[in-house]
């Protein structure tokens, strides 16, 4: 590290080690002190031709070793990797693949991952070690290694017995890592259970930022065609171009009630039967329970004779009753359908659900199941909403809108 | 957790903070690796002419004369005092940029592609790659993370001159590795908007309290607000002035505080009320006494005390923040712009005839795909003639008419609208 004038988060000093969030920042704090200064007195030696960036970059490469694929999609390759120094602290690192259709230098998506990953660091977000360049000019991304594979896997795997602690544990990180996601005027804009992966000692850890954007300044449009489809909420089915965090709140809610039910609560086939499924089972919106949902872009009146009411406590009680009365109220509070009467992600964290019985079940003794580290290959590699008629859509749509 | 804690987990504090010592000795170590580099580049390239011509065996006359005299003649570089200017000049020039798209780049793309210069030229000297060439990706670069995507092609469509979307992308990982991956830019203009809003609700009687001072009322803040010094220009009420001195800070966010250093040596806040001081002082000191309490005297505490009979006891916070402040306000009002200051232009001038004769010409071509494509002559002035420019006119004139027809289109003007809050 001595001769980087920059920090770097390799997992040297982060594996092994369950706040590393805190420590990092204290390295980091030390090294923006100090390091700089650093510089200037060992100065660096040019190696043959290269510059300076250039040199820190084969510095950053060389740290690390690829060990064998582990997953590939449209968009990246996954390895499994390891630090040159430590053979025993892995890694998992996601080459970008030069996309050969996409004349615009590197892609959004890889844009976005890297924009953020850079700055969340939390527990519940995936770290992301390092960025590195190969001289093809492919980006590297070093992330956290998840060999726990991810939420879905645990959800559809009927072997795997789990209960309303183990479910609030799991939920607990994810509500942490969405905070502060938010917390950073971050939204994360595709949160769903395969997204959320799973450490070696349990930890659940938000990832996948392809669709991430900062909150828009008031008054700038956003894309509505993000979040895949069963998490996504009624304001972006009917093209609100405006939203804050709550859209993230409602796919929790939705994450929440497939933990609960080990099935998608609300699966849609096309967007228009989504918005009819949800109708269906949260009850109709209206100018009365949501002020304004009417002048939403792609509103959809309903025969009068056709309006359900909106569902109670005790309908979310019947519903799920392994959350009992207290866990059905925080998952009620977050499906409300008006966004402005969601709660916000601080406001579930504050909710009495986490301090009344059962207590979250600690990390060592949450369900696992082997096979993780294909499953995170999978997962890391995959980017749903590029493939398929939707590829071109949303790179556009998302930045051609304001 | 509080803010600042958040702001040090940023990459703006992490990795491009500095102190006024470290990113001096930070760039002089740049310009001494880049003019050594930039010597062997020139000399390889003469001993490699010579070497052809005497094996083409028909020296051209006097070519052996002009070869020994470069030769013996050491190659002036670049200072890092003269490379800082040509930055800072493409800095503006990026600002100017910006303008020339229909409609105009917001500001925020425009400031983070400063930005994104600035980085890049920490660790990287125009002798080796030329501004000019870094300035359009860089502003291409931050459309895309700034969520304001255009095209390639329409963006460099934009670009006045000749400039193929080649040319544009050709930088780009150059710039992003320059940058070290890091592409969050801290601003402070969204911290001038929240602090402008308060300033108005305390003008409007529905200011809050700081917590620590709870014993004041909506009514005392107001009342406070009303009996400050009077404004540098006069004002017809309270409002007007909050929005002059709104203005004025504006302005002062996207010049004086892009074109220095101030992103590298103080925080966003720091900023941007740096800049409300230089505006409206005695506005900005009101803000700061009602954040903070108590004026700052200029010498040890007085028996400055509440009611309780201490002192305020964010004194010694107060008055570091003044400290800082005043260095900061100091460093965005040292700031005139190049192109309307002849004698800095004139300065400018030479740098960019001295940078001619010691661009590195290995790195003149940053495409790609074609090492062999003819060397680009380094342009001084960036100046687009008269017909030039017309033709562009057209050329635009005629794509927002082919936009206005296709309505939906995605890229459409109208998706760019904006509402004023």
């Amino acid at each position: 590290m001595a001769l980087s004038p920059f920090s770097s988060r390799s997992p040297s000093m982060t594996v092994h080690s369950p706040n590393t969030a805190i420590r990092l920042r204290a390295t980091a704090a030390q090294n923006a002190a100090s390091g700089t200064a650093a510089v200037a007195a060992s100065k660096p030696v040019p190696h043959g031709d290269r510059e300076l960036t250039e040199q820190l970059n084969i510095d950053v490469r060389e740290r690390y070793v690829k060990d064998k694929k582990v997953g590939e999609g449209t968009y990246a390759v996954v390895f499994v990797g390891h630090l040159r120094d430590n053979p025993s602290s892995l890694v998992a690192i996601k080459k970008i693949k030069v996309n050969a259709e996409y004349k615009d230098g590197l892609a959004m998506d890889a844009v976005r991952e890297v924009k953020y990953l850079q700055e969340l660091k939390h527990p519940n977000v995936i770290a992301l070690h390092d960025v590195f360049s190969s001289k093809d000019q492919n980006l590297s991304l070093v992330l956290e290694f998840l060999p726990g594979g991810d939420l879905e896997m645990l959800i559809k795997d009927s072997d795997i017995q789990y209960g309303v602690a183990d479910i609030k544990a799991w939920m607990g990180m994810l509500a942490r890592g969405v905070w502060w996601c938010h917390e950073n005027f971050v939204l994360h804009r595709d949160i769903k259970p395969n997204n959320l992966l799973i450490a070696a000692d349990g930890e659940v850890k938000l990832a996948d930022f392809g669709l991430a954007r900062s909150f828009a300044d008031p008054g700038f449009r956003m894309t509505s065609q993000v979040i895949t489809r069963w998490y996504r909420p009624l304001e972006l089915l009917y093209g609100a171009p405006h939203y804050s965090g709550a859209v993230d709140v409602w796919s929790m809610g939705m994450v929440f009630a497939e933990l609960l039910i080990r099935v998608p609560f609300v699966a849609g086939n096309t967007d228009l039967d989504q918005v009819s499924k949800i109708c269906e089972a949260f009850g109709t919106p209206t100018e009365d329970n949501w002020p304004g949902v009417s002048k939403l872009p792609h509103y959809i009146p309903t025969d009068k004779s056709q309006v359900v009411p909106l569902q109670g406590r005790d309908f979310f009680m019947r519903q799920f009753p392994t959350a009992g009365p207290v866990g059905a109220d925080l998952l009620m509070a977050m499906c409300a359908l008006d966004p402005r009467k969601r709660r916000t992600a601080t406001q579930c964290l504050q909710h009495s659900w986490w301090t009344v019985d059962p207590r979250p079940t600690q990390n060592e003794n949450l369900p696992r199941k082997s096979g993780g580290t294909k499953k995170m290959g999978d997962d890391l590699a995959r980017r749903d909403l590029d493939e398929g008629l939707f590829k071109s859509a949303a790179r556009q749509l998302d930045f051609g809108m304001k | 957790m509080i803010e600042d804690d958040i702001y040090r987990a940023s990459s703006q504090y992490r990795l491009w903070s500095y102190t006024e010592s470290s990113l001096q000795s930070l760039r002089a170590t740049t310009n001494t690796v880049a003019s050594e580099r930039v010597r062997a580049a020139l000399r390889r390239s003469r001993e490699q002419q010579s070497a052809t011509s005497s094996a083409a065996g028909t020296p051209q006359p006097g070519s052996d004369m002009d070869g020994k005299n470069k030769d013996e003649k050491e190659i002036e570089c670049l200072t890092p005092e003269e490379e800082l200017v040509l930055v800072r000049y493409y800095c503006e020039k990026t600002l100017e940029l910006g303008e020339t798209y229909r409609p105009p780049m917001p500001t925020m793309a425009r400031a983070t592609a400063i930005q994104y210069l600035r980085r890049f030229y920490i660790t990287n000297s125009p002798m080796t790659y030329h501004p000019k060439s870094i300035m359009a990706c860089a502003l291409f670069v931050a459309t895309k993370t700034e969520n304001y995507y255009m095209s390639l092609r329409q963006f460099a469509d934009g670009i006045p001159g000749e400039t193929s979307p080649e040319d544009v992308i050709a930088p780009e990982f150059l710039l992003m590795q320059g940058l070290r991956f890091t592409f969050d830019i801290r601003h402070p203009f969204r911290g001038l908007e929240g602090g402008v809003m308060e300033l108005q609700a305390i003008a409007d009687g529905q200011g809050q309290p700081a917590p620590h001072l709870p014993h004041e009322t909506a009514e005392d803040l107001q009342q406070g607000l009303l009996s400050i010094a009077p404004p540098p220009t006069p004002s017809k009420s309270m409002s007007d002035r909050i929005a002059v001195a709104h203005g004025k800070t504006r302005d002062l966010l996207k010049t004086a505080a892009q074109m220095t250093d101030a992103y590298f040596l103080y925080t966003p806040s720091q900023i941007w009320l740096s800049a409300f001081l230089v505006a409206d002082r005695p506005l900005a000191e009101f803000l700061l006494d009602v954040k903070l309490g108590g004026p700052v005297t200029a010498t040890i505490p007085t028996p400055e005390t509440d009611e309780n009979g201490l002192l305020n006891p964010l004194y010694e916070i107060r008055s570091k923040l003044h400290r800082v402040l005043t260095e900061c306000s100091a460093l965005l009002q040292s700031y005139t712009p190049l192109s309307s200051d002849p004698v800095q232009m004139k300065n400018l001038k030479r740098i960019a005839k001295k940078l001619y004769h010691c661009q590195n010409p290995e790195k003149v071509n940053l495409k790609r795909e074609s090492a062999q494509a003819p060397v680009s002559q380094p342009d001084s002035g960036a100046v687009t003639s008269e017909s030039e420019s017309e033709r562009l006119a057209k050329k635009r004139k005629l794509e927002q008419e082919q936009m206005a027809r296709q309505g939906n289109d995605v890229f459409g003007p109208d998706l760019v609208q904006r509402t004023k809050p």
